[in-house]
């Protein structure tokens, strides 16, 4: 079974289906939707086979090479991290491609739609098999572009424009950083083998890179005062660029307003795909940020503030993508917590942190795409004029509440009955317990703990506001096709049952990743060149603690059951403008206002326009001085002729006399 | 005596009598500052002009004959001169006959004004 | 006889006194005089060397150097009076058109 010559294809083929639809996409049926669908479905089944003959023998790692220029390659790796998330990849384009042809079916753009999402899911693809950084890199940089133009996909609108802009500056920001991060890395790494390098060795290839771990932990480098090793810079910056990707805390500011794009682009690229591609970054060079302990502590609290401070303002949004949105940076921000876990117990917080982001995936394209097809049938966003939907449309709202179970993490611990968002987010929160008790640090618990209250508060809420109750306004609507909800249907049961199946086997299959034929890293000999040491991972916890989340998310079910299903409680006194903290939160923390205004407006624009300001009357000073300074010297010499004879002669016999007079002096020197 | 008519004497002791210059004297007024400062700087570079000529010149070791010559038959020299004008420097002359001529029309010329006479 | 040097200190202190009153004075018809003054120190000058060095090119010289003296006073006093005619005045230290 030689899937392996297979697979190249799997970015190929949706390039390929990009350049035909891009040309010939009008004239065929369906707006040029069915050859990117083709081109997926080849995509997936070949993705699934390579997943199904990894998994019998996980150590026999597919990589092919080849010679690019100078010192660099193009490849492909597929080990366990790559081949899951090539199957989930595909498998969620496929399903959305799918719905898209339904949603997308007024639209009359739609062949450039189905064109810049086969380019986004080929770029996606060989981001995920690629098998050194620059070709990483170079995929993130297409990503970031299919981003932008699937973002600004009504330009027109000057907010979907604008939109597009803002996501391609911010994410720009991690992207400098990611360079940054490579560019020090291949300095490093250039030292090392003091320009001497055999053939075929290709210096940014994953392997290389780890093989020189230990020495690049050793180079010590002094910012501030402080001594870093380069290996902490290197995984520092590298966290920069995944935090612009992955929308973590600050660079998050363009994920809620990338709702100006269509549903099914929100699904595809910011639930499942694209702000991922952070995590798979800090996933497949995870052995670096072992042996840089202090990178992963950045990592775990920037991923467990984001989580909570992200909830924090979903639970006061009335528009249902945002709500949506801030939910995704909210389980980013859980991703990241988990990676950031490793600190504690090794390898195994990468198989955690992928299994959150495959069912994530899962439930929150599920969620994105039922809140489209809600869209898509009633005409409005807003969740104060919708209520009572569950009667129009009773399959999406079905699937709806199966994605909010899953999102909020239902199940019974210790046993095999829950959602895939339990299975997937009880670890998470379960390392952190253990990270507090190993490192004495409670805040990423306390953090992860608050935010799982918060997600199951919104989640619940924005599903009794358009579901539950007697309809607010008169919207009309009707159930969607079948193009639109088959797919929601698959991706629900998978929501509901994928976890309990799956974990086990999952788990150890990804936590395989590091040692096979292509590398061979010994984590915890990677954990003592950061000097610490890993913590197995016990599974005795107290019970309390195994319950915690269950216990949190069924309170953020009762508390939204009560304020919006039965309306015992009158929200109003909250929810005006006079109350402080509601405006704080409605306003999303005045970030908008920091950012654009305070930062951009004021500090860089005016800053620099008064610089510029300044030195242009500086130097229209210098110039002015210099041209005063002649004419006045000018002015005072000619001052000299005065016209009167008298003085003439005057100057005339004493230039003789004190002529005479120097010219007998220097005769006498000399 | 109040009846002579003034004599040279009388005028003499008029204009010429000490108590005159003592009122006079008196009367005098001193210039200002600026005006007596202005004059002695001029002094000043007068002076310095005269003693650089006066210090090259006693500085020079002129070559001179040992005795004056004597010409007991032309003691005036205007024989000489008038030889000399009209044999070695008889172009000088004829040119400032001419020079002579000019500056005598035009300075008439000029000093006879704007009259149409 | 009385040393060369006697004569030429002579010359130099006549000029200098024309020199100073060329300076000093207000009145143009005054200024003229001094400037005679200056060229008959220099006369001086050149007789004395003349007679001093049995060379007679000097007298000859000092006789048109007088002749020359002569027509240029006559100038100066004809300008004199076309001042006079513009100003009313001879005050040559108000004649400063070609100033600054």
């Amino acid at each position: 079974m030689a899937y392996e010559n297979l697979a190249f294809l799997i970015p190929l083929l949706p390039a390929l289906a990009f350049v035909i639809t891009f040309f010939v996409g009008k004239k065929t049926p369906y707006g040029g939707a069915l050859i990117p669908i083709f081109a997926i479905a080849a995509s997936f089944l070949i993705s699934l086979l390579i997943t199904i003959g990894l998994l019998q023998n996980p150590d026999q790692v597919i990589s092919q090479s080849y010679h690019w220029f100078a010192i660099l390659n193009l490849g492909i790796l597929i080990d366990p991290l790559a081949a899951v998330m090539l199957t989930m990849v595909t498998f969620v384009s496929l399903l959305i491609h799918i719905y898209s042809v339904g949603y997308m079916s007024h639209d009359p753009a739609k062949s450039r739609y189905f064109a810049e999402t086969s380019l986004f899911t080929a770029s996606m693809l060989s981001l995920i098999l690629s098998d050194n950084i620059l070709q990483l890199f170079i995929s993130w940089e297409l990503v970031g572009l299919c981003s932008y133009l699937l973002i600004g996909f009504w330009y027109q609108k000057p907010s979907a424009a604008s939109a597009a802009k803002k996501a391609f500056l911010t994410t720009r920001i991690g992207d400098v950083m990611f360079l940054a991060g490579i560019i020090v890395l291949f300095a490093d790494l250039f030292k090392l083998v003091n320009g001497s390098i055999p053939e075929g060795v290709y210096l940014l290839r994953f392997d290389e890179i780890f093989s020189h771990i230990p020495e690049i932990a050793a180079m010590n480098a002094t910012i501030l005062g402080f001594e870093v090793s380069h290996l902490t810079i290197i995984t520092l910056l590298f966290f920069g660029g995944a935090v612009g990707k992955s929308g973590q805390f600050p660079l998050h500011v363009w994920l809620p307003d990338a709702m100006e794009g269509p549903t099914t682009v929100s699904a595809l690229i910011h639930a499942a795909t694209m702000v991922t591609a952070g995590v798979y970054l800090v996933a497949r060079t995870f052995p670096m940020f072992i042996a840089a302990p202090q990178s992963l502590i950045v990592v775990a609290y920037v991923g467990a503030f984001t989580a909570l401070f992200a909830a924090t303002m979903g639970i006061v949004m009335n528009d249902l993508k945002r709500v949506l949105a801030y939910s995704t940076i909210s389980q980013l921000g859980y991703m990241m917590l988990g990676l950031g876990m490793g600190a504690v117990i090794g390898a195994e917080a990468v198989g955690v942190s992928i299994f959150h982001l495959v069912s994530h995936a899962f439930f929150k394209a599920l969620l994105f795409l039922c809140a489209g097809s809600v869209i898509h049938a009633v005409g409005t966003h807003d969740m104060r004029e919708l209520g009572g939907v569950a009667k129009v449309m009773p399959i999406t709202a079905a699937t709806m509440v199966a994605a909010s179970l899953a999102l909020a993490g239902f199940g019974i611990p210790g046993t095999s009955i829950g959602s895939t968002g339990f299975f997937s987010k009880d670890p998470i929160i379960e390392n952190a317990y253990l990270f507090g008790e190993h490192a004495g640090n409670w805040f990423p618990y306390i953090f992860a703990i608050v935010a799982a209250l918060l997600t199951s508060l919104y989640i619940f809420r924005l599903l009794f506001m358009t579901f539950a109750g007697k309809p607010r306004t008169n919207y009309g609507g009707h159930e969607s096709p079948a193009s639109m909800t088959v797919p929601l249907s698959i991706l629900g049961i998978l929501a509901l049952v994928f976890g309990a199946i799956v974990v086990e086997p999952f788990n150890k299959f990804v936590n395989s990743t590091f040692v096979n034929n292509f590398v061979n890293m010994d984590i915890p000999a990677l954990a003592e060149v950061g000097n610490y040491e890993l913590v197995h991972h016990a599974g005795q916890e107290p019970l309390l603690i195994l319950w915690m989340p269950v216990i949190v998310a069924v309170i953020g079910l009762l508390i939204a059951f009560v304020i919006y299903y039965q309306k015992a409680i009158d929200m109003s006194r909250f929810v005006s403008k006079d109350n402080s903290v509601y405006k704080l939160l409605y306003n999303r923390y005045y970030q908008n206002e920091i950012f654009t205004q305070l930062f951009a407006v004021k500090f860089v624009y005016e800053g620099l326009a008064m610089a510029g300001y300044h030195i242009d009357r500086f130097i229209d000073g210098i110039v002015n001085v210099i041209s005063y300074l002649i004419i006045e010297a000018g002015d005072s010499f000619r001052k000299v002729q005065t016209g009167v004879i008298q003085h003439y002669s005057v100057a005339v016999i004493t230039g003789v006399s004190l002529l005479v007079i120097l010219i007998k002096l220097v005769m006498e020197v000399f | 005596m109040a009846t002579d008519k003034p004599d040279i004497w009388d005028s003499f002791v008029h204009e010429f009598n000490p108590r005159r210059f003592l009122i006079r004297l008196a009367h005098m007024e001193i210039p200002p500052l600026e005006v007596i400062g202005r004059a002695f700087v001029r002094a000043a570079i007068v002076g310095l002009f005269l003693a650089v000529v006066l210090v090259s010149l006693y500085g020079t070791s002129w070559t001179t004959v040992d005795h004056l010559p004597q010409n007991l038959e032309d003691q005036s020299n205007i024989k000489a001169i008038g030889t000399l004008i009209f044999t070695d420097f008889v172009v000088p002359f004829e040119v400032l006959s001419i020079v002579l001529l000019s500056s005598l029309m035009g300075a008439i010329y000029m000093a006879k004004g704007e009259d149409n006479q | 006889m009385i040393p060369l040097n006697w004569y030429l200190a002579l010359s130099a202190i006549i000029f200098a006194i024309g020199l100073y009153g060329f300076i000093s004075q207000k009145n143009g018809i005054r200024i003229l005089m001094c400037v005679e003054l200056m060229l008959n120190a220099a006369n001086i000058n050149l007789v004395a060397f003349s007679s001093y060095n049995d060379d007679m090119s000097g007298q000859v010289f000092a006789l048109f150097s007088i002749a020359l003296a002569a027509a240029e006073a006559a100038i100066g006093f004809a300008i004199m009076m076309s001042i006079y005619r513009m100003r009313d005045a001879i005050n040559l230290d108000e004649l400063n058109l070609l100033r600054w």
